[in-house]
C-alpha cells in the first residue's frame, strides 16, 4: 500500500518559508554590484535604539 | 539607511590621509550580499605611530572625536561624530586573522565614487566571527555561511 505523505506542521512550514525568503534576499543582493549593496546601516536613536 | 554616501566619504578621507584600513565586520559582510545590518563600521589597520597620526587626521577630516573606549583592555580606537552618531572602530587585531597582509590580499576593492575601499573577504569575516564566538557573532554566522554558499554557487556579477 502506498504510504501517504505527511502534512507539514505549522512550525516546519514556517521554517521552510523563512529559509526560502532568506535565500531569495541573498540572491537579490548578489544580483547587485557590491557598491549598491549599501542599505545595511542602522541609524542610532538615543542611547539604545536604532532603526533602518 | 543607505550607507553609500558615508562609505564614499570614508573611502575619500582614508585615501587623502593615506591610511590603509580594511573594512571588516557586518558592514563588510553586507557588501558581500549577506542580509545583515549594523550601526558602525569596523576597520582593521596596522597599529603604527605613523598610522595613529593618520587616524587623528582622519578623525579631524570627518569632524569626529577619537576615543579609546576600552583602554587599557583593548587597543580599539573609536571615531564618533556627534551630529549623526557616525561610529568607526579601528582595530589593530581581530580574532581569527593572523595578519593584515593576508587579509588585505584576499580583500575586495569596492569602487565608491572616486575612491576604492578595501573590504575583507566573506571567508575572513566568517573566520573572525567564529573565532570571536560572542553571542552576537554566533547569531549572524548562519546567515553569513548561507551568503557565502550562494556567492560561490552564483556566477560572478558582471559590472
Amino acid at each position: 500500500m502506498k504510504k501517504r505523505k505527511r502534512r507539514l506542521t505549522k512550525h516546519e512550514a514556517l521554517k521552510l518559508e523563512t529559509e526560502r525568503a532568506l535565500l531569495e534576499q541573498i540572491r537579490r543582493h548578489l544580483a547587485l554590484p557590491m557598491e549598491k549593496r549599501t542599505h545595511f546601516l542602522r541609524k542610532r536613536i538615543g542611547f539604545q535604539a536604532s532603526c533602518l | 539607511m543607505d550607507a553609500h554616501p558615508i562609505l564614499s566619504t570614508i573611502a575619500r578621507v582614508l585615501h587623502e590621509e593615506g591610511l590603509e584600513a580594511v573594512l571588516v565586520g557586518n558592514a563588510a559582510a553586507a557588501l558581500h550580499g549577506a542580509p545583515v545590518t549594523t550601526v558602525d563600521f569596523d576597520f582593521l589597520y596596522r597599529k603604527t605611530p605613523a598610522n595613529l597620526r593618520k587616524l587623528k587626521a582622519v578623525a579631524k577630516a570627518l569632524d569626529a572625536t577619537l576615543l579609546r573606549p576600552c583602554y587599557p583592555a583593548s587597543d580599539l580606537f573609536r571615531l564618533m561624530r556627534d551630529q549623526d552618531l557616525l561610529q568607526l572602530d579601528f582595530m589593530g587585531r581581530i580574532d581569527g586573522v593572523r595578519s593584515i597582509v593576508g587579509l588585505r590580499n584576499r580583500a575586495s576593492r569596492v569602487n565608491l565614487g572616486d575612491h576604492e575601499l578595501l573590504v575583507a573577504s566573506l571567508v575572513d569575516i566568517i573566520r573572525s566571527k567564529r573565532a570571536a564566538g560572542r553571542p552576537r557573532d554566533k547569531a549572524v554566522l548562519e546567515i553569513l555561511e548561507k551568503a557565502l554558499h550562494e556567492k560561490t554557487q552564483a556566477p560572478p556579477h558582471k559590472a
